[in-house]
């Protein structure tokens, strides 16, 4: 079964510093696949060079085979990609109305067909509802992440990349998100979560994936890791990594 | 490995004898040209005639000018579009020192920097809170409210404009030797003057600047304080750009004082030759002269190329020439980098 | 009475600064650009207008009708062929290269059409007044306003209610996050560009009708435009309009005091509100 997203030997670099040394990533549909590692480990990096943010080898991303490293980012949402990117980047200014609606408008004109709509985000996350017109910039840290989630949902993707979107926000504000993710699944949508929290990412996904410097260290199963084997991964202990 | 051995290992290395070196091949070779053309360029009176004196006057004129938005534009990110205000100003202080109230013409030039200098302040803290591009517009317009105020100025007889019939006591050689020691003076004060500020402490916090502004403010360079600072000394390097040009006209009133012609040519020069350099200058100039003196005749159209060649070259290549012959050379001739050199090698 | 009409013709003036301001506070807003040439296309736009006027024998409604659409184009092959280079976050090139183009467009236009000043006829618009509440009025100012209030009500409207407003607002608010939700970029300043120019062909129209326009006026709308921006409080099209009123009222009672003192009032409004509050009258401290 080809993949939906594959990544092959990807490189990536910020000016003179590589960050990423050649990583293999799989995905299929509709799956979940976990994206841990300590800071600087490249996992953001990752999902910004998939996305089309940073200049990669046309062959290193590979979207159901097609290589599409390096498209910019309006289009891989043609393709099906969206990302909730690392500190949300709302449009700050703009309503939560307003910034679901840009995603929505954008979905229509490049022809994007799915299940999503406010209406059902509305239900997904009622909070959302209730702050329609409210400036985005006006609103906690869990509900800009829900309007981030939104946002990127309503470009109907194929495959959502979601880059730690537990930062920062207090533990049950995590889990009310985190409840929201196995609808999203159930909806088609195969997700990579960057997590910095093992625990969470161990319970919300099939597969794992841990990086360290700009390498993947342990790829398996969720459920049949052990804690030794991605303490070992995380942190670099009996890997010798030049 | 014990800690013993390592610590032993360590004294046991000793610290190399470095020498810090700033001088380059380039530079010496630079250096020794730029003082003999100081001395031709002082010396004129005794060797050119006064057509060619006003000649290499203008472009001595130019060449400041270019400068002083050299340091404004590639050190202090301040692009200005009137820095004709201070030219103008100057002009307008020594005509009035001189001719209105009879102070000697030369000692009215340094007195009339006085002038951009305590006008520059106040300016500056009104535009910077502007953002970039509205700085730039926002210079233009003082300059335009400078020459409307000097239009309805009684004080220097406004739109009319004023001569500076002091001038005719003394003899034409007189008057040559003056500008020539005043141009000399000019090029020593603009262009020696920005390369000492770069070799000195302040040209390491400048360079960072214009490199970074936020890297450099966060390891201790007051960035603000020292654009206000490049902002004075521009405005007071224009302003002896402009007593010295119209000294050598002999005519001043508010259009050709404030005349944006300065800001145009000041651009073309700096981006054609190379931004943030005073190798860049000097080229610019050259090419500018050059090109003036061939084209200058086709009028308009000459202005259409400049323009292009302007517009070109901030989407194509931003460094200029210099930029682009630096990239390959590293042969510097005004050199303020630091090299450590081991004498062993 | 006299003071009225200073009024009035302060209202003309603002009326088509804010034609010139909008597509100013437009660009910026969006791309943190000012195309320093802003104003030359505006003579560039009123010169082609006089010249098809003059050789087809055209009324103002039909050079306006063409000269709206070339503005059009006109700015989003400026945004396509220039500006889309020199975005980012360094201000120098967009600034540089849009003076060489102002440079460039000046000359050209001086090599074309003469120094020499033209105007547009207007079938006699220009003095015709209009009753309104027991006063006359310059029908021209009229028109004037009303047209900048449509225009600047238009743009806000459709900067709040359309998908390619909210797309600029989204642009303008963070790019990379907007590319992120599927918002090309370059279209979208491309078409910015080109509603900011198709703008001025208003102002084109209107400018020729009023006044004669020279190659060199270029540099002297551009001004005011820009001292509209400043004045209104960047970030509101509402804003540039009041800014832009605000500067036509103060010419025009500068005009009325003295001939010579109309231009130079402005500037010192321009300067007493940037010394004293900044952010504009509506732009937040």
């Amino acid at each position: 079964m080809t993949a939906v997203l594959s990544t092959h030997g990807l490189v990536a670099r910020y000016g003179d510093f590589q960050a990423l040394y050649g990583v293999d990533v799989e995905l299929h549909a509709g799956e979940a696949v976990a994206l841990i590692g300590a800071n600087g480990a490249g996992k953001s990096t990752f999902l910004r060079a998939v996305m089309g943010l940073l200049p990669v080898g046309r062959d290193m991303v590979r979207l159901d085979g097609e290589p599409v490293g390096g498209t910019s980012a309006d289009r891989m949402v043609k393709r099906g990609v969206a990302i909730v990117p690392e500190g949300r980047r709302l449009f700050t200014g703009m309503s939560v109305e307003d910034n679901l609606k840009v995603a929505v408008d954008q979905a229509a004109r490049l022809g994007a067909k799915g299940g999503w709509s406010i209406e059902r985000l509305h239900r997904l996350f009622p909070i959302l509802k209730e702050k329609a017109k409210t400036p985005v910039q006006s609103l906690s840290g869990g509900q800009q992440q829900m309007v981030a989630i939104g946002r990127a949902l309503l470009c109907q993707p194929r495959v959502l990349l979601c880059d730690e979107i537990s930062l920062g926000l207090a533990p049950k504000v995590i889990r009310e998100i985190y409840a929201a993710l196995p609808e999203i699944r159930g909806a088609g949508t195969a997700m990579i979560l960057v997590e910095q929290d093992v625990g969470l990412a161990k319970e919300a996904t099939d597969r794992l994936y841990c990086m360290l410097e700009g390498r993947v260290t342990l790829s398996g199963r969720s459920a049949e890791v052990t804690r030794e084997a991605i303490g070992e991964a995380y942190f670099g202990a009996g890997h010798a990594v030049v | 490995m014990t800690m013993t051995a390592i610590s032993d290992a360590a004294t046991a290395i000793a610290a190399p004898a470095v020498t810090v070196r700033r001088q380059t091949n380039s530079g010496r070779i630079a250096m020794t040209l730029a003082i003999v053309a100081l001395v031709a360029v002082a010396v004129m009176p005794w060797w050119a005639s006064t057509g060619t004196i006003r000649m290499i006057l203008e472009l001595c004129c130019y060449i400041a000018v270019a400068q002083m938005w050299n340091l404004l534009a590639g050190y202090a990110g301040l692009v200005s579009v009137g820095q004709q205000a201070f030219m103008g100003a100057a002009g307008y202080a020594l005509f009035v020192l001189a001719q209105t109230f009879g102070i000697n013409p030369f000692l009215a030039v340094l007195l009339s920097l006085i002038v951009p200098a305590v006008l520059a302040v106040p300016l500056y803290f009104l535009l910077h809170r502007l953002d970039g591009p509205y700085f730039s517009i926002g210079t233009w317009v003082v300059a335009e409210v400078f020459r409307l105020v000097a239009s309805n100025l009684p004080l220097v007889n406004s739109g009319a404009g004023m001569s500076l019939r002091v001038m005719s006591q003394y003899s034409a050689f007189e008057r040559n030797v003056a500008m020539s020691l005043l141009c000399a003076f000019m090029l020593l004060v603009t262009l020696g003057g920005s390369y000492w500020l770069l070799r000195s402490r302040f040209g390491l916090a400048l360079i960072a600047m214009r490199d970074n502004p936020v890297a450099a403010a966060s390891q201790g360079v007051d960035v603000s304080r020292l654009r206000f600072l490049v902002y004075v000394a521009a405005a007071v390097g224009c302003g002896l750009a402009g007593a010295v040009y119209f000294m050598a006209q002999l005519r001043i009133n508010p259009p050709s004082a404030f005349d944006p012609m300065w800001a145009n040519v000041a651009i073309f020069i700096v981006m054609i030759g190379g931004i943030g350099s005073i190798e860049g200058v000097l080229i610019g100039s050259l090419i500018f002269f050059i090109a003036d003196r061939w084209f200058g005749e086709y009028g308009a159209t000459y202005f259409v190329v400049l323009g292009l060649m302007t517009l070109l070259v901030a989407l194509y290549a931003r460094t200029g020439i210099w930029g682009l012959l630096s990239r390959r050379f590293d042969a510097p001739w005004f050199p303020f980098r630091r090299f450590l050199v081991d004498p062993n090698r | 009475m006299q003071w009225f009409d200073a009024l009035v013709q302060g209202i003309l003036l603002g009326g088509m600064y804010a034609q010139y301001a909008l597509g100013m506070a437009l660009m910026f807003g969006v791309m943190r650009i000012v195309n320093i040439s802003h104003g030359d296309l505006v003579i560039l736009l009123s010169l082609i207008g006089i010249s098809m006027a003059t050789a087809w024998g055209l009324g103002p409604l039909a050079v306006l009708a063409i000269l709206v659409p070339l503005g059009l184009f006109m700015g989003w092959l400026l945004q396509k062929a220039v500006l889309n280079k020199v975005v980012g976050s360094d201000p120098l090139p967009s600034l540089i290269a849009t003076f060489g183009l102002s440079i460039a467009l000046q000359n050209l236009m001086l090599q074309i059409w003469s120094a020499n000043s033209r105007s547009l006829p207007g079938g006699g618009i220009e003095s015709r007044s209009v009753d309104i509440g027991g006063i006359y009025i310059g029908l021209l100012p009229v028109i004037v306003l009303v047209v900048a209030i449509a225009l600047t009500w238009g743009l806000d409207l459709m900067l709040k209610k359309t998908r390619f407003g909210r797309a600029l607002r989204a642009a303008a608010a963070d790019v990379e996050a907007a590319a992120m939700t599927g918002i090309n970029p370059r279209a979208v300043y491309a078409l910015a560009t080109a509603v900011a120019v198709g703008i001025l062909g208003f102002a084109a129209v209107f400018q020729s009708l009023r006044s004669t326009v020279a190659p060199a006026d270029g540099a002297a709308q551009l001004i005011y435009a820009f001292e509209a921006v400043i004045i209104g409080g960047m970030g509101s099209v509402w804003g540039a309009f009041i800014g832009s009123m605000v500067l036509g009222i103060s010419q025009g009672i500068g005009f009325r005091i003295d001939p010579g003192f109309g231009v130079l009032a402005g500037h010192l409004v321009f300067l007493i509100v940037l010394a004293t509050r900044p952010q504009g009258l509506f732009g937040k401290a």
